[in-house]
């Protein structure tokens, strides 16, 4: 529907019912080039942000997924349970004194804080889910492996990283939907460089002159339909990754 | 555990320790230490370029005090439990009409994901659209079948069973995809055996399907109490907590104190309550989770 209506005339877009036959137009995303064009430095942002979050989360989690798979002991079992713990402290909670602190290094208003972020917030739902699909993988291939000669760090990127692939990009999917969209902290720490696309449709939504629905359509489909495309082709790993966070962890 | 045995031990693990060190790092720097100063914030005083002055439990009387709290308190159990019960039943519904088949399963499952993409702020343009108080689809579908409209904008109950439908909307693929793997998981044979035996469907549903999602049900109940509590940017976006706070929930009035009213004590204390309470609602899970990760150790 937003899809339609932003190739539709303002006056075109509140019709009812809804006209379905209606000669398309380009306008809206003219006007949006016109006079939003910070909405497309925002995209870039976002595209930058979500990818390098999304390696930083993956990566991660598969290398404490594989320890927490592998190995037993005690202070592991301490760390694992403060990963879920740790999980369910609500994120404003913390948005109170980084905001200071943040200040304090000078990373406000930069890619690498929002990157950060938004990995922290995955790793430990991505640990879990790793640690699942790692523990499908027999241990007697990283034995064989480990035999053969292969070290630890060589067991990992041969042996694990190819196996657990489909694990990752479950993974993956769950990071690249949420820091795509994230909006509390892009709201709260960021101001112009590092500014992401739902900022700006809230702002194009906020605008005081009345909302301008036909460019705030064309907006929005330019946001929502790459992910959109994403998530429909990439839906059997998201159930996949879903339960096996929810439901083993 | 001797002291030599667990030295040993460390060293065995020590490889397991450098691989885990990023994601404690990351979690341990951002969120732990951050709610820990929470803590010790909410009992200062304290606001931008003064000292910060020790106050004790003040903080927390004058947040207690605040009857726009107890507003945001009250509003935030509301949608919190609208939201996650219509949720669960929802996602039951869809997730057992799934489970016994539908036309055209994958465009259907993509239809019921689809909220899955999309980000609040266009969660909330698609809505306001429908619901537009004057010329809104959905508003005008309303008035034709005689209901009157959703005044959102200017009833505060209105606004806030707005926040609940949409949040609803945008959370269901979660509490689908979980109610119905689980069911997936239930074993064909039971249903058979029960068919040989001349169960109802409605039997069926009683003896067998409903007892064995109930651990699924719970899960996914549980997450969804947390993450509901939390719940920020719907509202933020829709009303912005107005008309004249009627609609705030705690997130918003944490935010609104903080970054608005500057008061830093009172917003640390409003977070640490915050935190308190994720982790009372979620003191059964992390009891058994708990149990079941040392229960190899003990």
């Amino acid at each position: 529907m937003i899809v339609i209506s932003s190739f539709k005339m303002d006056r075109d877009i509140f019709t009812i019912p809804p006209k379905f036959i209606f000669s398309p137009t380009l306008s809206n995303y003219v006007g949006l080039w016109q006079r939003w064009g910070d909405f497309f430095d925002a995209l870039l942002n976002s595209l930058i942000i979500t990818s390098a979050a999304t390696v930083l989360a993956v990566v991660s989690s598969v290398m404490a997924g594989y320890a927490y798979s592998r190995f037993r002991h005690p202070l592991l079992a301490g760390s694992a349970f403060f990963l879920v713990f740790i999980r369910l402290i609500p994120p404003i909670v913390i948005t109170l004194p980084l905001f200071p602190a943040v200040n304090t290094l000078g990373l406000n208003d930069t890619h690498l804080l929002l990157i950060i972020l938004y990995a922290t917030f995955f790793v430990s739902l991505g640990t879990l889910v790793m640690r699942t699909f790692i523990d499908q993988i027999p241990r007697e291939l990283d034995e064989a492996a480990h035999i053969d000669g292969a070290t630890r760090s060589q067991i990992l990127r041969r042996v694990i990283f190819p196996l657990s692939a489909q694990g990752m990009v479950a993974v993956a999917v769950f990071v690249i939907v949420f820091s795509w969209n994230e909006f509390l902290f892009a709201f709260i720490f960021t101001t112009t460089q590092a500014k992401t696309a739902p900022l700006v449709l809230a702002e194009m939504y906020d605008s005081v002159e009345g909302v301008e629905w036909g460019v705030l359509f064309a907006a929005s489909t330019l946001q929502l339909i790459p992910v959109l495309i994403f998530v429909i082709a990439a839906q059997k790993y998201l159930v996949a990754g879903l339960t096996a966070g929810a439901t083993k962890g | 555990m001797t002291e030599r045995h667990s030295r040993r031990g460390l060293r065995k693990i020590a490889p397991a320790l450098t691989l885990i060190a990023p994601v404690q790092l990351m979690v341990g720097l951002m969120i732990f230490v951050p709610v820990l100063f929470i803590a010790w914030l909410s009992l200062n005083d304290s606001t931008f370029g003064r000292q910060t002055e020790f106050v004790g439990l003040r903080n927390y009387a004058q947040v207690l005090g605040d009857p726009f709290f107890w507003k945001a308190l009250w509003n935030t159990v509301i949608v919190v439990l609208i939201v996650v019960h219509l949720e669960m039943l929802l996602g039951l519904a869809v997730a057992l009409l799934f489970a016994s088949g539908v036309p055209l399963r994958p465009v259907m499952l993509a239809i019921v994901l689809a909220p899955y993409a999309v980000s609040e702020i266009t969660a909330v343009v698609i809505w306001r659209y429908l619901f537009d108080m004057d010329v809104g689809i959905a508003t005008q579908a309303m008035s034709a079948i005689g209901l009157p409209p959703l005044e959102w904008a200017i009833n505060p109950m209105h606004g806030l069973f707005l926040i609940a439908l949409l949040s609803i909307w945008l959370h269901l693929p979660f509490t689908f995809i979980i109610l119905y793997a689980a069911r997936l998981a239930i074993p064909k044979e039971l249903y058979e055996a029960a068919r040989v035996d001349g169960a109802e469907p409605w039997q069926n549903f009683m003896r067998i399907t409903l007892p064995l999602l109930v651990p699924a049900i719970l899960i996914a109940m549980l997450f969804r109490y947390i993450f509901a509590f939390r719940l920020f940017s719907e509202v933020w976006l829709l009303t912005g907590g107005g008309p004249a706070r009627q609609t705030e929930v705690l997130a918003v009035y944490l935010y609104l104190e903080a970054f608005r009213y500057n008061a830093f004590g009172e917003a640390a204390a409003t977070g640490w309550l915050m935190v308190v309470a994720s982790l009372l609602l979620a003191l059964w899970y992390l009891r058994s989770l708990y149990k079941q990760m040392f229960a190899s150790h003990a």
